[in-house]
């Protein structure tokens, strides 16, 4: 598909079964498929500014399908909702995050709280099942069609522009196709836009909802009413297998999962399952979860890619936004996909009320959205962690450095009746005994300075 | 024939999560079509006949369109009755509602009114009959009208029993497989953008007085362990034990 193929789209505003600006005849202006975060702010922006809207969702009903494995970093939301903490059923306000290196006998954390993190609101935990369920409903109000339950299996293309979407035997014509249909997005693949992504880009999540009440919660994470903690986790979580661990308390629940790179665990030969199991289960984790009622178990492709992951977001008469483009962050310390997801729905929306008021959906004017992306926090965000993923491919952060900070502060805490060292050389007597040397400790050093 | 098919009237239960005191939270399910309203639709398309009418009515947010999409001409729905937990509350508002249809359409009695004889909600359908007075079969799985009369069919063990009946009645759908054609998407956007007549139904306050919850009685569980030749030997030995086996 090329540019020179482009042909132009309707003046489109206000209802569909037009054909305006010399353009095809449509049924609706936009369709968009896949009612997840992206989605769902995309078609909301859409329809709000007057503009015929189909929201196309796979699973019977929007959020059945998706699942996070992070917080969701949510100030972006005000400018397409105010008032967004309020009225979305968010539910607890992050204020402590943890990051954490877990051995088998030692836990390490570097543990953040801070006051400030709940005004502004800077990141919410969520249930997507109740996030996307109200996302579509402000679609709807806004004047969006949401059909859930229909399965887009094909992109119509005519004279090198997409032109609408086909389902089973009904096909339906529009000006501009928006792709927010996940990491797999299979309509971004048929617009020839992304090919199969190689597995180390890849990974797969696996998270499970634990119920526990909300008074429990507060008391074993150390919480004000209504305030959450998430946790980071590398090491004996995932069993040495490049990812990683969180968890985070939702209201009445606590979500906890693992993140493993495709590539590692086929490598290895493990089941995903029974690192979940492992994780849960592992005699520094459990005690958070003791009691509690396992509510929803699900699994998840997630992108770990970083920047490498982003090709082409435009074709002629397309777009395509949030995972499905490859927006997805993991520097270890933050995982970030759904403030991404959004920010991306921000700068497709305004490109494609432009197309739509322009009547002209070629490459040339949609090409404005990669640039409002590259310009917006979540291009510079993408290109400032670009080197996450290899920094975390390393092997060693996930086996070797849990160890070695549990071992320093042992030499720190176990007060054997000894005379006490400095704790340099503490430090530097146990890392004589570890299988890193500084030379490791330098590289990973500049790496993550370089990365972070 | 006139019929009134009522459908999408309770919430799915694949949307309530049970807890370990018994407490079902329905975490805002909204109301869904069951397994048996297809059928429940088929049956009073059935008994309308070619030249009958159908009616499609449904209580709460349960959307329109899914009986529009399936061919029927009018859609009725009664938003303010939220998902109601009492089956005769639910039925009560149910025969409120049939009874506005027929006064709008200046009729006694519709010919006939179908509604899904959901397992899970057993009672409704009986107590629909009784709200309104009119003789009702259950487990119903195909019908005909027949002349004056209404023929149903329903399985009884491995018979099927044929029963003829006068109009009007109501029937107790339950389906006997999968919806045969799903709409699809085109059918279902030309019926969202049909017309809703919005019914004025009072919702009737709960009869059902709940004292208490009580758990699902759980069933013993035996893990066999050891190899596993070992087990599975364990294990038909357990079941022969049983006279499972």
């Amino acid at each position: 598909m090329t540019a020179s193929n482009a042909s132009n789209c309707g003046n489109g505003n206000g209802n569909g079964n037009r054909n305006g600006g010399g353009g095809h005849a449509v049924d609706f202006d936009v369709i968009v498929v896949g009612a997840g975060v992206a989605g769902c702010a995309t078609a909301f922006q859409l329809a709000d500014a007057g503009h015929s809207v189909l929201l196309v969702e796979r699973g019977p009903e929007p959020g059945a399908k998706s699942l996070s494995g992070g917080v969701f970093y949510c100030r972006v939301m005000e400018q397409i909702f105010p008032g967004f903490t309020d009225a979305a059923p968010i539910e607890r306000v992050i204020t402590r995050n943890c990051v954490s290196f877990l051995n088998p006998s030692s836990f390490v954390n570097i543990d953040y709280a801070d006051d400030r993190l709940a005004q502004p609101v800077n990141a919410v935990s969520v249930l997507r099942s109740k996030l996307d369920a109200w996302l579509s409903d402000q679609c709807e109000r806004a004047g969006a069609m949401v059909m859930a339950g229909f399965r887009v299996d094909r992109l119509l293309v005519e004279h090198g522009q997409v032109c609408g979407i086909g389902a089973g035997e009904d096909e339906l014509r529009c000006h501009v196709v928006v792709a927010a249909d996940g990491v797999n997005s299979f309509i971004a693949r048929d617009a020839g836009l992304r090919t199969k992504d190689p597995a180390n880009h890849l990974a797969v999540g696996l998270k499970s909802v634990i119920g526990l009440e909300r008074g429990v919660i507060e008391d074993r994470f150390n919480l004000e009413r209504g305030q959450g903690a998430a946790y980071a986790v590398v090491g004996d979580c995932t069993a040495g297998v490049g990812g990683g661990g969180f968890m985070y308390t939702n209201l009445e629940s606590v979500s906890i999962g693992v993140v493993l790179r495709l590539d590692d665990l086929a490598r290895r030969g493990l089941k995903s399952a029974d690192l979940l199991d492992r994780f849960v289960g592992h005699r520094f984790i459990a005690p958070f979860l003791k009691g509690g009622e396992p509510l929803e178990y699900g699994a998840h492709l997630v992108a770990e890619g970083g920047q490498a992951m982003m090709r082409d977001l435009v074709a002629p008469g397309f777009v395509v936004v949030g995972e499905a483009a490859g927006l997805a962050l993991n520097t270890g310390l933050t995982v970030r996909g759904m403030d991404l997801a959004a920010g991306s729905a921000i700068a497709a929306a305004e490109t494609v009320k432009e197309a739509l008021a322009a009547g002209d959906c070629s490459p040339a004017i949609l090409s404005g959205y990669p640039r409002r992306l590259a310009a917006s926090f979540v291009g510079k965000d993408m290109t400032t962690y670009r080197r996450a993923p290899a920094l975390l491919e390393g092997a060693r952060i996930f086996n070797d450095y849990g160890p070695l900070l549990a071992n320093v502060l042992h030499g720190v805490y176990d007060l054997d009746l000894s005379p006490r060292r400095r704790l340099w050389r503490t430090a530097r007597d146990t890392l004589k005994t570890a299988p890193l040397g500084l030379r490791h400790l330098a590289g990973d050093g500049w790496k993550a300075l370089r990365a972070l | 024939m006139k019929t009134i098919v009522i459908y999408k009237w309770f919430r799915s239960a694949a949307s309530a999560l049970v807890r370990q005191d018994g407490q079902v939270d329905w975490g805002g399910a909204k109301m869904a079509a069951g397994d048996d309203d297809p059928a429940a639709l088929d049956i009073a398309k059935a008994v309308a006949g070619p030249g009958g009418t159908v009616t499609g009515l449904t209580i709460g947010d349960g959307e329109t369109a899914w009986v529009l999409a399936r061919g029927v001409e009018r859609a009725l729905a009664a938003p303010a009755v939220g998902p109601l937990t009492d089956e005769l509350a639910t039925a009560r508002a149910l025969a409120q509602a049939v009874r506005l249809v027929e006064a709008a359409d200046a009729v006694e009695a519709a010919d006939a009114v179908i509604v899904a004889d959901a397992a899970a909600h057993p009672g409704v359908a009986p107590a629909l009959a009784a709200e309104l007075g009119r003789p009702v079969v259950l487990c119903v799985s195909s019908a005909a009208a027949d002349g004056s009369q209404i023929t149903v069919r329903r399985r009884v063990g491995n018979a099927v029993e044929v029963i003829c009946l006068p109009p009007p009645a109501v029937l107790g759908a339950v389906a006997a497989g999968e919806e045969a054609r799903p709409p699809g998407m085109m059918e279902t956007i030309r019926a969202r953008k049909k017309p809703v007549v919005e019914l004025p139904v009072t919702p009737p306050p709960e009869a059902l007085e709940r004292r208490g919850t009580r758990p699902p009685a759980r069933l013993g569980a035996r893990l066999f362990g050891g190899s596993p030749d070992d087990a599975a030997s364990a294990l038909v030995a357990a079941l022969r034990a049983d006279g499972v086996l």
